[in-house]
């Protein structure tokens, strides 16, 4: 078997092994140092490897902003601003038709400015909005598929731990990332709330509206959200100008949610260690993935399949924009399988260069940051399509009784605004550039 | 014997996790210290940013993942794809279980092996960081502390996998 075989073949059973449940981190580690001995002839290479490359992989500076991005989202849903943005929202949004499942979606927006995390987004606005929007007699199926999509604004709106893994492995600048990322994140927030608005007028039913809140009333709710003005500006903001390094940034935020959660009250003893104990369950995991997907890239580099297919792909004169439908499909399918972290982990380092290598009329730089946001929106929505959407389990799991297939139903007009938007983003990479350009 | 077991498992993996989250915590002060220090150098009063706060951090970051690990891997946080659980028998599935969780404690064994080796080399060769010239060993060292850890809960996990295949309670 030559290597390039070699290489092929370890798809497969990468695949099967993490269909029978393997650990996606221990599969890409085992599969890695078996195929890297059987191209090198000798475990001695993999063994002294190893002395360095776990600690290497761990104590590398740009990894740093994770633990901390985690630690800032576990914060900030201890600091009770999850119920003023519910709050200033629906000032602002309530006396429409639907409004109130607007304004868990505007809520979950403004969350996900200081939260870097889809899952935690999710999980806290739904403790703040579920029990409100059953109230007004919202449907089951309508309030979980609203805050399961929701919840993908944590990630979609920067901060975002996904874009920072991301920029770390097609080496594009952070900062820029996320800058790129903002006019999407509104963009998929408008979109939901025209998803429920739609939703109201095609299937009428009994939710209430509450009334017209005074602009007065608007402006004091609306103040009350400044603690997440001011983090997002000093941590968004901070990168941008380069006032702060990315973990710097992240530090800062975790001062500030942190601070913020000390002064609502909600922080004690039993809930630090609550929230210490979940980041590092999810850092170790995340780092694991981490590691696993470096020893198995650096088996495929070794085997030199990366360059082969770029050289290939970009030798068959294939359209550009088909080859990027193509791959943006197989994110959109694998999305529903897998978990977006291992899929970006696994995905980039040999898609990027090849995507690379085509032509999109436009500069490299520009095209990282536009192919970025379209992997990281095709990614997230996996976190809200049966069978492995994880989004909608947390989100059911909290609105006891509510069959999932009822939220499988919920969600599905959010899915459509997804895939319309990433069809518009995709068409028009203006749309995500032109930020970057104009705040450039 | 098993509670026992467990409890201690319990015991080491939590205690690493805290000393972990504390050091970050200690890592979130310190930078934040450091970009108030940093606000202070046009005034050239003698306050600036911490010196070498970018080498502490990678220390400091190695060590509290690595103390990360066990609680992970007591927890089963690790992402896996469930989709295919309703095809297998419970058995077949709680023998692979037992499998992936033998694999992982070897992986642990063997990954935190070498990392002590490589210790020992920086030892030898008294390597130090760039900026702040701390010795790497020391990083070294607290990693493996952590990955010790890991090591042991994951032998303990195996136990545990092998309990539940035989039909036992937790």
């Amino acid at each position: 078997m030559t290597n390039f075989e070699l290489a092929l073949w370890s798809f497969p059973v990468l695949l099967l092994l993490v269909f029978l449940r393997a650990p996606i981190a221990l599969a890409m580690i085992a599969v890695g140092v078996a195929g890297t001995h059987l191209v090198t002839g000798t475990p001695m290479m993999m063994l002294n490897q190893l002395k360095t490359l776990t600690y290497g992989t761990f104590s590398n500076y740009s990894f740093s902003i994770i633990p901390l991005f985690l630690l800032m989202g576990q914060f900030a849903a201890l600091s009770g601003m999850s119920a003023s943005l519910f709050r200033a929202a629906e000032s602002f949004l309530g006396h429409r038709k639907g409004g109130v499942a607007m304004s868990a979606v505007g809520a979950c927006a403004g969350f996900g400015a200081i939260c870097g995390s889809s899952l935690a987004t999710a999980a806290t606005m739904g403790q703040v909005a579920l029990p409100e929007l059953r109230r007004c007699g919202y449907p089951d199926s309508l309030s979980t598929g609203a805050l399961a999509a929701g919840g993908t604004l944590g990630i979609l709106i920067p901060p975002s731990v996904i874009l920072v893994i991301y920029a770390i492995l097609a080496e594009q600048n952070i900062a820029k990332l996320f800058v790129a990322a903002l006019v999407p994140g509104i963009l998929a927030a408008i979109g939901y709330m025209i998803a429920i608005s739609a939703w109201m007028r095609l299937r009428p039913n009994a939710a209430s509206v509450s009334a017209r809140a005074p602009w007065p009333e608007r402006l004091r709710a609306l103040g009350s959200t400044w603690p997440v003005i001011a983090i997002f500006a000093a941590v968004v903001g901070g990168i941008y100008t380069g006032i702060f390094t990315p973990t710097e940034a992240a530090a800062v935020g975790v001062a500030g949610t942190g601070l913020a959660a000390l002064a609502s009250g909600e922080m004690n003893w039993p809930r630090l260690r609550g929230a210490v104990l979940s980041m590092a369950g999810s850092t170790a995991m995340i780092f694991l993935i981490i590691l696993g997907a470096g020893i198995y890239n650096n088996f495929l580099s070794l085997t030199q399949l990366p360059q082969t297919t770029a050289a290939w792909v970009g030798g068959q004169g294939f359209s550009p924009w088909l080859v990027l439908t193509v791959v943006l499909l197989m994110y959109l399918l694998f999305g529903c399988l897998m978990d977006s972290l291992s899929m970006v982990l696994l995905t980039v380092p040999i898609i990027f260069p090849v995507m690379a290598e085509l032509d999109f009329g436009m500069d490299y730089d520009d095209f990282g940051l536009w192919f970025g946001i379209l992997v990281l929106i095709v990614v997230e929505v996996g976190l809200i399509t049966p069978p492995v959407g994880l989004n909608l389990f947390v989100i059911n799991s909290m609105a006891g009784g509510t069959p999932i297939s009822e939220t499988y139903r919920g969600a599905l007009p959010f899915v459509i605004t997804d895939v319309i938007r990433v069809v518009l983003l995709a068409s028009f990479p203006a749309i995500t550039l032109w930020l970057v350009h104009v705040a450039g | 014997m098993y509670p026992v077991l467990n409890r201690c498992a319990e015991t080491l993996a939590k205690a690493l996790a805290l000393a972990g989250g504390i050091l970050l915590m200690g890592l979130t002060a310190l930078t934040c210290l450091s970009i108030i220090g940093r606000v202070f150098v046009p005034l050239d009063i003698g306050i600036g940013p911490v010196r070498g706060i970018y080498d502490m951090t990678e220390i400091a970051m190695a060590a509290a993942i690595f103390a990360f690990l066990p609680w992970a891997q007591l927890r089963e946080t690790h992402a896996r794809v469930d989709l295919f659980q309703w095809a297998l028998p419970r058995k077949a599935d709680q023998a692979l279980d037992l499998a992936f969780n033998a694999a992982m404690a070897f992986a642990a064994a063997a990954g935190g092996w070498q990392l002590y080796l490589g210790l020992q080399d920086k030892l030898r060769y008294g390597e130090t960081t760039l900026i702040a010239q701390i010795p790497v060993w020391q990083g070294y060292a607290a990693a493996v502390a952590g990955a010790s850890g890991f090591s042991l809960v994951a032998l303990f996990c195996v136990l545990r996998a092998a309990r539940r295949l035989a039909g036992f309670e937790d």
